[in-house]
């Protein structure tokens, strides 16, 4: 019986063992996945490093990876045309879970094991608020997706914004509504999270410029399951339309629950550009049908090229990374995937800045990218400005999401488009929004 | 309001979901005294172990079974190589508990690690939509309810009339008295991991149907709800968790009809709050 007993306890503390290495180890690939890992990808000269700040984990987790396609699409691109001045770029993901009590630290540790970091991009209304002081006190130079207001009014020198403002996204999707599609009954249905209810306020002040009647207001929690009783009362309400954006797997269910509690019709749907997306496009369509969404869906953007030279140029460096994400849905939603294209830009605005500084020091590369901007010799990649640069030209950027110029915040916003999806999943654009509808629902 | 009727229907689909898991939960807490927060990872985890097999072509309701085994296997993997050791080292019921939620991230960021960050749907149709007034639910969620109501009634007859069932209640009784007594306690206690894993691994699965649309972190809510369920109708108590989750189920989804719907979770705690103010050990609980 003793010898049984030993061999149990010995078998207890082998499995006791095992248990504690598994849990230690499991748990230190989750924290080293949690704070971010290096890419792999090794060059010749020195290295850069990008850093993609967004959520890689939780109910926005595909943001975070939608962002490092960009970042590869334009790093890979920038390094085949020779690298700033010889140096390669990497890009490097840092998962702040959608929460700033988790970015804060991630973004610390950032600044702690990274001594080449030489931008920041991602940056989403989940976190922005908390970690754009944090990274402007550190003087980085980032160029964030978040359209929140405050960054309207506060000035963060190294702070860029080459996505639209929630505010005139809000305007964007009354004035489609209301000049496009002649709607009168508005409903509203906005997930819980910061990023999606700055929506909400603006929109309903543009309905009620727009003489539209709003007939439901939907507060969506991402992190609930099933939205039946939300969707009942949508449609108790007869709205024509439903204004919408709720990330993760929220949108899927609800609008899911729409078209079945409608009698499998469904009520047309206005997004913002955040459903823009490989992801929002993947789980929507499987939720409600690709068709019904080819069908009654439109989204607000701002106007991307889809032809020119510089698209030419971001499809290619687009497309090299496909094979190398995982099953996102269709790949060339990318190609106009806010999150693709105004990213995808900015990190081309700011190597090019650094070749005309001379200097892969934000403080110091940061005065040109205004520069590059707005030169002379217009140019549509990387490569083009630095063969420009070198004859002593000054040049322009003029990439996939058009030119750019700042303000004083350092945003810089173009005209917004109407999208819509085809059935197969592809983007297409389906109109301009004149100024005036803007102008007339502000 | 026109809402309410339909809201009860909603009410019952939800309940019928959560029934399955909290039921799961509390059998396993009962007999095996370990309070298994990992459960809602094992829940995912089974869901797209289902959603794997649903991608071949399989139907969902078949793909289920699938769920129901990944539960079983999970769980007590979870038992033996996790919570035991533990548990012959005298741990404390708190340190079990940090370990449970140790492995519910471990379980989950590894499933979202296979499985990528986007959101996955069944493919499944829902079938026609059955209508009394303004009663409504569909074929697929009728299925669930059916479903939910066939298993309640098998862990009933299991608890109740198999040799297996008594020996449940007696470990869950008093484990050194039903030892003493005879009963292999520890494969009772095997037995109950396969058991409450596979309701587990299937409340997975519904919990996807149900959804209609998840991803690896959906279930981190839902595990709050399960946790609400089984304390109202008292833990350890399997009537108690079926009572707790038409009462949670019901109650969330009636005062979405009538408050700010966002704050429709919070009104499954005011409940269990008001409830256990009242009877502290639940609604079937032992009388304090």
């Amino acid at each position: 019986m003793q010898s049984r007993d030993g061999l149990k306890k010995r078998r207890a503390h082998r499995s006791l063992g095992f248990a504690g290495v598994l849990l230690v180890v499991v748990a230190a690939s989750v924290a080293v996945s949690a704070t971010g890992s290096a890419a792999v990808r090794t060059g010749v000269g020195n290295s850069l490093t990008i850093a993609d700040v967004a959520p890689f984990t939780g109910v926005d987790a595909a943001l975070g990876p939608t962002y490092l396609v960009a970042c590869d699409a334009a790093s890979n691109a920038i390094d085949k045309a020779g690298g700033v001045d010889g140096n390669q770029l990497n890009c490097k993901s840092v998962d702040t879970r959608g929460d700033p009590a988790d970015a804060v630290p991630a973004v610390r540790q950032l600044y702690a094991t990274t001594s080449n970091l030489t931008m920041v991009i991602g940056l989403t209304s989940d976190e922005a608020a908390a970690v754009v002081p944090l990274i402007n006190g550190n003087k980085t130079v980032a160029f964030g997706m978040t359209g929140q207001a405050e960054f309207d009014h506060i000035h963060y020198p190294y702070f860029y914004r080459l996505v639209p403002a929630d505010l005139a996204e809000s305007y964007a999707m009354v004035a489609i509504s209301h000049f496009m599609k002649h709607y009168k009954r508005v409903a509203l249905a906005f997930g819980n999270d910061i990023g999606s209810q700055t929506f909400v306020g603006p929109a309903k002040s543009a309905v009620a410029k727009a003489h539209e009647k709003l007939v439901a207001d939907e507060t969506l929690d991402l992190k609930a399951t099933t939205f039946r009783t939300e969707a009942a009362k949508i449609i108790a309400a007869h709205p024509d339309v439903i204004l919408t954006e709720a990330l993760g797997p929220a949108e899927a269910a609800f609008l899911s629950e729409v078209k079945q509690q409608n009698g499998g019709k469904a009520i047309p749907i206005i997004g913002t550009s955040a459903t823009i997306s490989p992801d929002w496009y993947k789980s929507v369509s499987a939720a409600v049908g690709a068709s019904t969404l080819s069908q009654g869906f439109l989204a607000d953007n701002l106007v991307v090229d889809t032809q020119g030279a510089a698209y030419k140029a971001f499809k290619q460096a687009i497309f090299a990374e496909k094979g190398k994400v995982g099953n996102t849905g269709s790949f060339s939603t990318y190609l106009t995937a806010p999150g693709a294209v105004h990213l995808y830009d900015g990190i081309n605005l700011a190597a090019l800045a650094m070749v005309a500084s001379k200097s892969t020091q934000p403080s110091v590369y940061k005065g040109y990218l205004s520069k590059v901007a707005s030169g002379k010799v217009v140019v549509h990649s990387f490569a083009q400005g630095v063969a420009q640069l070198k004859q002593g030209h000054t040049i322009s950027y003029v990439g996939p999401g058009g030119p750019t110029k700042f303000n004083n915040y350092n945003e810089s916003n173009g005209i917004f488009q109407v999208d819509s999806y085809t059935s197969t999943g592809k983007v297409k654009v389906v109109a301009n929004i004149p100024n005036q509808w803007m102008a007339a629902v502000r | 309001m026109n809402v309410l009727v339909p809201s009860i229907a909603f009410g019952l689909i939800s309940a019928s979901v959560l029934a399955i898991a909290s039921v799961g939960f509390t059998l396993q807490f009962a007999v095996t005294n370990v309070l298994n927060l990992a459960y809602s990872s094992v829940m995912i985890a089974a869901a797209f172990v289902a959603y794997a097999v649903n991608r071949h072509g399989v139907t969902i309701w078949v793909a289920a079974l699938a769920a129901a085994a990944t539960g079983a296997i999970l769980s007590l993997f979870l038992n033996r190589v996790v919570y035991t050791p533990f548990q012959r080292r005298k741990a404390s019921p708190i340190a079990i508990v940090i370990v449970a939620l140790g492995m519910t991230l471990i379980i989950e960021y590894g499933t979202q690690a296979i499985a990528g960050p986007t959101n996955v749907s069944y493919s499944m149709s829902q079938g026609s939509t059955l209508a009394i007034g303004s009663f409504r639910l569909t074929v697929a969620q009728l299925a669930i309810i059916c479903m939910s109501i066939v298993l309640m009634l098998g862990v009933h007859v299991l608890i109740r009339f198999t040799r297996l069932g008594k020996a449940m209640r007696a470990t869950a009784a008093n484990r050194d008295l039903a030892r003493n007594s005879g009963i292999r306690t520890d494969r009772v206690v095997n037995a109950t991991w396969i058991v409450s894993g596979a309701l587990c691994g299937l409340a997975g699965a519904v919990f996807g149907m149900d959804a209609g649309t998840f991803g690896a972190t959906s279930t981190d809510l839902f595990l709050v709800l399960i946790l609400a369920a089984v304390f109202l109708g008292g833990p350890g108590e399997p009537y108690g968790a079926m009572l707790g989750a038409v009462v949670i189920g019901l109650g969330t989804e009636v005062s979405a009809a009538f408050i700010v719907s966002d704050y429709k979770d919070v009104i499954a705690f005011v409940v269990l709050l008001a409830m256990l103010a009242v009877r502290p050990n639940g609604l079937l609980g032992a009388k304090a």
